[in-house]
């Protein structure tokens, strides 16, 4: 069977696109499928620190389009989960070092090679977003619950459409405690204001950051609600489209739950 | 406990999220349809001046929107008239 090449992008920049590719990918492989991710970025490479293999980069991208190298001997081999891999950017290229028309090209190596390739999309619509969408079969679009980041959200959705690809929504970094104050767009209201569905909500989470400085992958971390959100979208991704999406809630105090009921819960 | 219920009970002010959301939803309706604010007044002049052939217009109050329903943008333009122009018959 042939695997499935999904993009995950966001418009806006440090929204957790590469925290998100590296923790799906490896909820998928402990998964026990055979997954790369990519680091489209060509030219600013981070989801090589993110997965903790800066060490062992040889070959990237570029390599694999220019045929300098073959796509198994860039793919590097995850130190935690043996069936996930990562392919790094190029830091010395630009964008303009590979194409769609490279990436649709090569895209049937990955297909055959690996059960999902995860593209994680530069930020911005330029070249680097067409290179990244331009082979996906899916797309998860991920935007954090302000203003700015649910603006460019819905221009990438735009642009996605427009290649023939429904996009699914990840709503990142919610503070329950913000949104009940009445200080933070709910997933609700994103959802309302973006019309489109949902592939998973996560919370803001201090793990993040502790994943991200040791390298290991945030789902591996014992207790991380964000690590557990991942690992439910990974679910969702891989043929359980279904699987329950869990709000994120700070636990009511009895009287407050009271309060909400009647109405004082504004 | 108690003081959390009265500031609750008598606060009319609310939360960020609803202005953001209003926000957006504005900002979105002219993302979406890639109109330019000098191509809405172009156009309402063009309205304004087939209107006008047919009715006395108030051109002060007149008012241009875009108003969006969950998949649907409508563009509303209101004016009051004030009389109708006599008739004339067109060869």
């Amino acid at each position: 069977m042939e695997g499935k090449i999904i993009v995950i992008s966001s418009g806006k920049g440090g929204v957790g696109k590469t925290t998100a590719t590296a923790s799906i990918g490896a909820a998928l492989a402990m998964d026990g499928k055979k997954v790369v991710v990519v680091d489209m970025d060509i030219g600013l490479r981070n989801l090589d620190v993110v997965m903790g293999l800066e060490n062992r980069v040889v070959f990237n991208i570029v390599d694999v389009v220019k045929g300098k190298c073959k796509l198994r001997q860039a793919a590097i081999k995850s130190r935690k989960i043996d069936t996930l891999f990562l392919i790094p950017a190029s830091q010395s290229d630009n964008k303009d070092a590979v194409s769609p028309n490279d990436m649709i090209r090569i895209s049937k190596t990955f297909r055959k090679e690996f059960d999902f390739t995860l593209m994680d999309c530069p930020a911005g619509i330029e070249r680097g977003f067409e290179n990244a969408v331009a082979a996906a079969d899916e797309a998860v679009v991920i935007c954090t619950p302000e203003v700015s980041s649910v603006r460019d959200a819905d221009r990438v959705i735009g642009l996605l459409y427009a290649k023939q690809i429904t996009p699914k929504l990840l709503v990142n970094r919610i503070v329950p405690s913000m949104v009940e104050r009445g200080e933070m767009l709910s997933h609700q209201d994103v959802v309302d204001v973006l019309s489109i569905d949902l592939v998973g909500l996560v919370e803001a989470d201090e793990q993040v950051v502790i994943s991200t400085n040791s390298g290991v992958p945030l789902i591996m971390q014992e207790g991380s609600k964000a690590g557990e959100a991942f690992r439910r979208i990974a679910m969702r991704l891989n043929g359980q489209p279904d699987l329950p999406i869990e709000e994120p809630g700070v636990s009511k105090s009895f009287w407050k739950k009271i309060g909400s009921k009647i109405g004082f819960g504004k | 406990m108690m003081i959390d219920f009265m500031k609750k009970l008598f606060s009319s002010k609310n939360g960020s999220r609803e202005t953001a959301k209003k926000r957006l939803q504005f900002a979105l309706v002219y993302d979406r349809l890639e109109v330019s604010d000098d191509m809405l007044k172009e156009m309402q002049n063009e309205i304004v001046s087939v209107i006008s052939r047919y009715f006395v217009i108030d051109k002060d109050q007149l008012k241009l929107d875009i108003q969006r329903d969950d998949d649907l943008s409508a563009l509303m333009f209101n004016t009051p008239i004030i009389s109708a122009k006599a008739r004339r018959r067109v060869a």
